[in-house]
């Protein structure tokens, strides 16, 4: 687990690989049940933690300002990392799926405590952050974000996806 | 209302203010900011006002990330705030192409360096052009040199827009020369390689030049008479 500061809140970040109970995961979550609460997100689209630093400032200033597009912050932050407007449709491929084994688990102004009950939630083997650069699949991540090889000259992949999710709204 | 630095995490150092913004530094995330805040004019009706400021704003993030799908670098965008008119985006370490020209004029031009530099900037403008991107306000200030790689990153791209005419990317370049010829005068004739730079990267510089030819003996606006 790492803590980072995101705009005076912290965002605590776990990465799991071989995660076995992921359908649990999405049934307690789609029913509201999951405690506490937590954001899953599609860990092979994140190749760098920084994008989702990104989403996580868009989260809680529309949290701040009672503009949250989605029921919670936590899907907020899966919603703003997609870089897209369709809501059903990021949660999809952004979030966790009943069969995902790679995931990052992402809880905002969490306790100790609360992180220690989050690796209990998850059936799975915890990794260090420093292995999503290796991991992410950047053909997926590609054609996700509509990353053209002409950007990547000039671009890291994580820096491309910053954009997008910065720039979604001016679309 | 909160105040701007909860808004952007981070102290705020004013570094320039312009007619249309205000240009803070910050820090986003850990990394080193800059804060770009457009203000409102208190001459307009607050509606227009606001409406104006906010489509601006939309337009230069769009015109900054577009620029970057073309292969041309710019600074990467951390976050668009449309409540408090702000663009936050990459620090960009590194000095001017201004302030390297100027320094040229003082010590004595470095050639290398120089047609390093002309090159790169026919290159990114050459492909900004062929994307249907005019910058709108090509001057030597808005170009930064980023220190250790010599990479050209292009900036503000507030007077941006899409267009595919050859006419606007005509006035885009001409603008240029004119900001070189004064600047920049003694560093010799920057233009012509900025010019033989585009022509490799443009497909469409032999429409452009032909329009730079009439724009040069009109100057930058059309003439509008009878």
């Amino acid at each position: 687990m790492k803590v980072f500061e995101v705009n005076g809140s912290t965002l605590a970040l776990s990465l799991f690989t071989d995660v076995s109970n992921s359908k649990d995961l999405l049934d307690s979550m789609q029913t509201g049940t999951l405690e506490p609460e937590v954001a899953f997100l599609n860990a092979s689209l994140i190749p760098d933690v920084f994008p989702v630093l990104a989403a996580a400032h868009k989260s809680l200033i529309a949290k701040a300002r009672d503009s949250l597009t989605t029921r919670t912050l936590h899907s907020e932050l899966v919603y703003n990392y997609s870089g897209s407007k369709h809501i059903t449709e990021s949660l999809k491929r952004c979030g966790i799926s009943e069969c995902s084994t790679y995931v990052l688990a992402a809880r905002f102004n969490a306790s100790p405590e609360e992180m220690k009950a989050v690796e209990k939630l998850i059936n799975g083997k915890e990794i260090d952050l420093e292995e999503l650069r290796g991991r992410a699949d950047n053909a997926q991540i590609q054609k996700h974000y509509k990353i053209s090889g002409l950007e990547l000259g000039i671009s890291s992949l994580a820096d491309a996806i910053t954009c997008r999710i910065a720039a979604r709204d001016a679309m | 209302m909160e105040n701007k630095a909860a808004g952007t995490n981070g102290s705020l150092i004013l570094l320039k203010q312009g007619a249309e913004a205000r240009v803070f530094e910050s820090t986003f995330s850990g990394r080193r900011s800059i804060v770009k805040e457009r203000f409102s004019k208190k001459y307009r009706h607050p509606s227009l006002d606001s409406k104006l400021t906010l489509k601006r704003l939309n337009a230069e993030a769009r015109c900054m990330t577009k620029a970057r799908r073309l292969g041309v670098y710019t600074p990467v965008l951390y976050s668009l705030d449309p409540l408090l008119h702000t663009l936050t985006f990459e620090y960009v370490e590194g000095s001017s192409v201004k302030d390297i020209f100027l320094e040229f004029g003082l010590h004595g031009v470095s050639e290398e360096r120089l047609e390093d530099i002309a090159m790169q900037i026919g290159d990114a403008i050459g492909k900004l052009h062929d994307g249907g991107l005019i910058h709108g306000d090509l001057t030597t200030s808005n170009m930064l040199i980023r220190g250790g790689t010599n990479q050209l990153v292009l900036i503000d791209f507030g007077l941006s827009f899409t267009s595919t005419l050859p006419e606007d990317k005509a006035v885009d370049l001409y603008v240029l020369e004119r900001a070189l010829l004064s600047m920049h005068s003694s560093c010799g004739n920057v233009m012509d390689r900025i010019l033989a730079a585009y022509r490799k990267s443009s497909k469409q510089w032999s429409s452009t030049f032909n329009k730079l030819a009439q724009v040069r003996q009109r100057g930058r606006k059309r003439t509008m008479v009878g």
